[in-house]
């Protein structure tokens, strides 16, 4: 069992804390406070990646919902040495596939769709809000399959192991998908891409490649 | 593995083994630099686009509700593991088979070669069992190729075509009439399954995937069942008697989709 331990302030109360899969485990095994733990963990990155397709925020949450639920009648599937984040992900993605079919709504957004980001409340205000809507087009433009690979990893935070096992697929060609998605950004957005010399910021890493 | 081979898959999208990748990366600096390159551009549009989104009211109350009202024996089936439902939806197919093929023979089996007959029940049986298996699996599902569109043309063409393969002389020789009785005979053998089958989906609103899976398992079963009973080889009778269960079953799980969707996609 791991279990890592973190203060809370100077009081020096001690909490464990449960890896999903222990919260996971815990929850099939009849404690319904593991399943309150999980969805305060996922529910704000499922939203995330469900509202930035979706139109309306009730269709986002109504998805949300629909994917605890999937993973409520699905727990007794779940098989201990497995990873939960890319399994919940899996449930949310093919939700949101059908989602889609079922509406006839085509997976990717027009650029002319205007319901981008909210503005960036960053220091330099205005000008980094126009950067990120100009980002958030580019990104839409993308065809799903390399658009879906980057949102997964660096919006959902699943590494690409997990983003593999996330979409069915094998870590080389998810790397490949998002390198071409990475290709097709830097295309579309010329110098005004994140990352490019005009705003260079953060120091060379090899974290994507890994 | 050098440069160049790194490089041209990178660019192609050719896919290469993982470890001999890592490997090279791990010795060649401008190579990894390719790689750095994307993974900036990666955590740059994480930190500027940031979509902001709020739950609606009680959130978790509202998930909490819903999960109050799983309960009853459609909530016990669907939250059976996997394995455990495929073989619970194997088991009434297999019963009906074996107690039916003891009871009930076609009078012109024996006049049809071994080989002929073990070929078309393997293939009824294996597609029902990966039709089986596609519905019950959480496995990803992707968008590039529809593989339960294949599957049902399958369930239902084959039936079709043997409207018109080769017949004994005492199955040719059978009158068009009996078709409606084959056809609920079918249908009654085939509806354990689909309850079944309806009780152990997991979601609350039928997809089409789900549609087109069910209707083929149910299809191709009423199809197997019938071909191991009913010896008219009548091409008339075939078809409305027999074929048109896949047709018939897809039109029944159509329905249930229109009626599983939610209000505000009716519009």
């Amino acid at each position: 069992m791991v279990s890592v331990c973190i203060a809370w302030g100077n009081a020096g109360y001690i909490a464990p804390v449960r890896s999903d899969e222990e919260l996971m485990a815990a929850y099939i095994a009849g404690d319904k406070a593991a399943f309150r733990e999980l969805f305060s963990r996922y529910s704000p990155l499922l939203l995330r990646a469900m509202a930035r397709d979706l139109r309306s925020p009730e269709e986002a949450n109504d998805l949300v919902q629909q994917t605890f639920l999937h993973l409520h009648r699905s727990r007794l599937d779940f098989e201990s040495g497995r990873k939960l984040k890319p399994w919940i992900f899996t449930i949310a993605l093919n939700l949101k596939r059908e989602y889609f079919r079922r509406s006839k709504r085509r997976y990717e957004t027009s650029l002319e769709d205007d319901r981008v980001a909210e503005p960036f409340e960053g220091p330099r205000g205005q000008e980094r809000s126009d950067a990120a809507r100009e980002t958030e087009r580019a990104l839409r433009a993308l065809p799903p399959e390399h658009r879906e690979v980057i949102e997964l990893h660096w919006f959902g935070g699943l590494s690409f192991p997990e983003v593999a096992e996330a979409v069915g697929s094998t870590v080389a060609a998810v790397k490949v998908r998002a390198h071409r998605g990475y290709v097709a950004l830097r295309e579309r957005l010329g110098d005004s891409a994140p990352g490019s010399q005009r705003n260079h910021e953060a120091g060379p890493s090899v974290e994507g490649s890994k | 593995m050098d440069c160049s081979t790194v490089r041209d898959a990178f660019v192609s999208g050719t896919v290469l083994p993982e470890d001999q990748v890592e490997a090279h990366l791990a010795s060649c600096p401008q190579c990894r630099e390719l790689y750095q390159r994307d993974a900036e551009l990666g955590r740059n549009l994480a930190r500027e686009v940031s979509a902001t989104v709020a739950f609606s009211g009680d959130f978790f109350g509202q998930l909490e509700q819903k999960l109050a009202q799983e309960t009853g024996f459609r909530a016990w089936l669907r939250s059976r593991p996997s394995g455990l439902r495929f073989l619970l939806l194997l088991l009434p197919l297999l019963v009906v088979l074996i107690a039916t093929g003891a009871l009930r023979h076609r009078a012109d089996f024996a006049q049809y070669p071994l080989q002929r007959v073990l070929l078309l029940l393997t293939i009824y049986f294996v597609a029902i069992l990966i039709a089986f298996g596609k519905e019950l699996s959480e496995s990803p599902r992707g968008d590039a190729f529809r593989d339960h569109w294949a599957l049902l043309a399958f369930a239902l063409g084959v039936p079709f075509l043997a409207a018109f393969a080769p017949a004994t002389e005492l199955s040719r020789q059978a009158a068009p009439s009996g078709e409606l009785g084959c056809f609920a005979y079918g249908a009654l053998l085939t509806l354990p399954i689909a309850l079944l089958l309806w009780g152990f989906n997991r979601d609350d609103r039928i997809s089409l995937r789900t549609v087109c899976l069910s209707a083929a398992a149910l299809g191709l079963s009423a199809n197997l069942m019938l071909e191991l009973h009913c010896g008219n080889g009548n091409a008339e009778h075939v078809l409305l008697g027999h074929a048109s269960l896949g047709l018939a079953w897809l039109a029944a799980w159509c329905g249930m989709r229109l009626l599983s969707r939610p209000i505000h996609l009716r519009k």
